[in-house]
């Protein structure tokens, strides 16, 4: 007894030494790892907009409630990334007027239902798993990334935590991924302010043929004329 | 000339009464979670025309989720109001589509989880198994007024969600795809594959 009460801190100070040796290199490595990722994420900046679609269950029999809690899951995690400017909905009508926009498809590949009674009994099944095919597309149908990605839920939580997992992973994956560079808005190539950019464009519309010029684009010329900018 | 037994000398009689309470502890939580498990009498079709206790699962903006709250139907819209805060009303009209479901689910939240984890003797599967309960699920499709397409979660009392659903229907909202049956979630591993 005597043996052991004089073992067991030292055991106890050997088990804190060794932990605090392992954890105190990789601090430092972590935070550079951390500052380096926000200094990626500044870098490319938030110009890309992403409209997230409605999950196509392909030809799986996958229940509606999932199908609903993976986009609204998806469209809460790709705004926590930061990543993009904005995050639309399937639908919405202002993604007409948004320039740069990608377009999140996703596609189930396959889907094990799961039960949480058999989870919580067994520890061993019982397991739900999500496994989908997320293509970031442009407007014109261009793939610009494409991965594969699963979402599970294997001890604690209802069914539906499969879905949260599922989004978290695909936003991680789109945030780790590199982006091509979005188109600059025009007056940003020609180092313009956008009051010109403005009226250029205005202009460049009227001379492309658009000859059902209104009062307004007149004016405009009428006003713009002598400075020469615009001829 | 002390008699007083040792902590040593003292063990197979403490052994026992720590079984013995482990067991009777046991025992409680067991009879406590079948009763929690069993449904409150009159929730089955009491749903119509009145205003339901359900939790958000996920999909209304402003109500965080899995909040509880009270679901009804007001004039032509359908209101979710968490407590004394602002009420969220979704147009029945911008209803899509509203599909039914069932599942259970283990009572007691995370700290029964914590604590069916830690019995002994397998004591906390045991538990697990009579301590679950049914429960309908309600799926709405909706349009906000950009046309954006949005979907909404609710866990109802087993029994609730089919009444709910055709009251809606009879105030206007659509369904596309009518079931007869609604689909249960806890198939048991059927995996599915798309070719």
């Amino acid at each position: 007894m005597k043996v052991s009460k004089k073992v067991c801190p030292g055991i106890l100070a050997a088990v804190i030494l060794i932990t605090l040796l392992i954890w105190l290199p990789e601090l430092p490595a972590q935070t550079a790892a951390a500052q380096s990722s926000a200094q990626h994420n500044d870098s490319t900046g938030p110009q890309w907009s992403v409209q997230v679609d409605r999950v196509d269950p392909g030809g799986v029999n996958l229940e509606p409630a999932f199908r609903i809690a993976i986009y609204e899951n998806l469209l809460h995690e790709l705004s926590t990334t930061k990543r993009f400017k904005e995050v639309l909905r399937s639908g919405d009508r202002n993604a007409s007027g948004v320039p740069d926009l990608l377009i999140l498809k996703t596609t189930i590949e396959k889907y094990t239902p799961g039960s949480e009674t058999r989870r919580a009994v067994t520890t061993v099944s019982g397991a739900t798993k999500l496994n989908v095919r997320s293509q970031l597309c442009t407007r014109d149908g261009q793939v610009i990334l494409e991965q594969v990605v699963d979402g599970n839920v294997r001890f604690f939580g209802g069914n539906l935590r499969a879905t949260h997992n599922l989004a978290r992973n695909v936003a991680n994956k789109i945030k780790q991924s590199t982006l091509p560079q979005a188109t600059l808005p025009r007056h940003e190539e020609r180092n313009e302010g956008p009051a010109v950019a403005a009226a250029r464009s205005l202009w460049d519309s009227k001379s492309r043929g658009d000859r059902q010029a209104g009062p307004m684009a007149l004016t405009l010329r009428v006003a713009q004329a002598p400075n020469g900018e615009l001829d | 000339m002390n008699n007083s037994p040792t902590p040593s000398e003292r063990t197979p009689d403490a052994h026992f009464g720590i079984g013995r309470t482990l067991a009777c502890l046991m025992l409680s939580v067991w009879f406590s979670t079948v009763l929690i498990a069993q449904n409150p009498a009159g929730a089955e079709g009491s749903a119509a025309g009145s205003t339901m206790r359900v939790t958000h699962v996920l999909g209304l903006e402003g109500i965080s989720n899995n909040a509880t709250g009270n679901l009804s139907i007001q004039q032509n819209a359908l209101q979710f109001q968490k407590g004394e805060g602002p009420a969220v009303q979704i147009s029945i009209d911008s209803i899509q589509n509203i599909f039914l479901g069932e599942d259970n689910k283990q009572v007691g939240g995370t700290s029964m989880a914590v604590a069916r984890t830690a019995a002994p003797f397998g004591g906390g599967r045991v538990v697990g198994l009579f301590s679950h309960k049914k429960y309908d699920t309600l799926t709405l499709e909706y349009l906000d007024t950009n046309g954006g397409f949005h979907g909404a979660i609710f866990q109802l009392d087993k029994g609730q969600g089919q009444a709910l659903r055709d009251e809606l229907v009879a105030k206007g909202a659509h369904v596309t795809q009518v079931e007869d049956q609604p689909a249960k979630q806890s198939t048991p591993e059927a995996e599915n594959e798309s070719k």
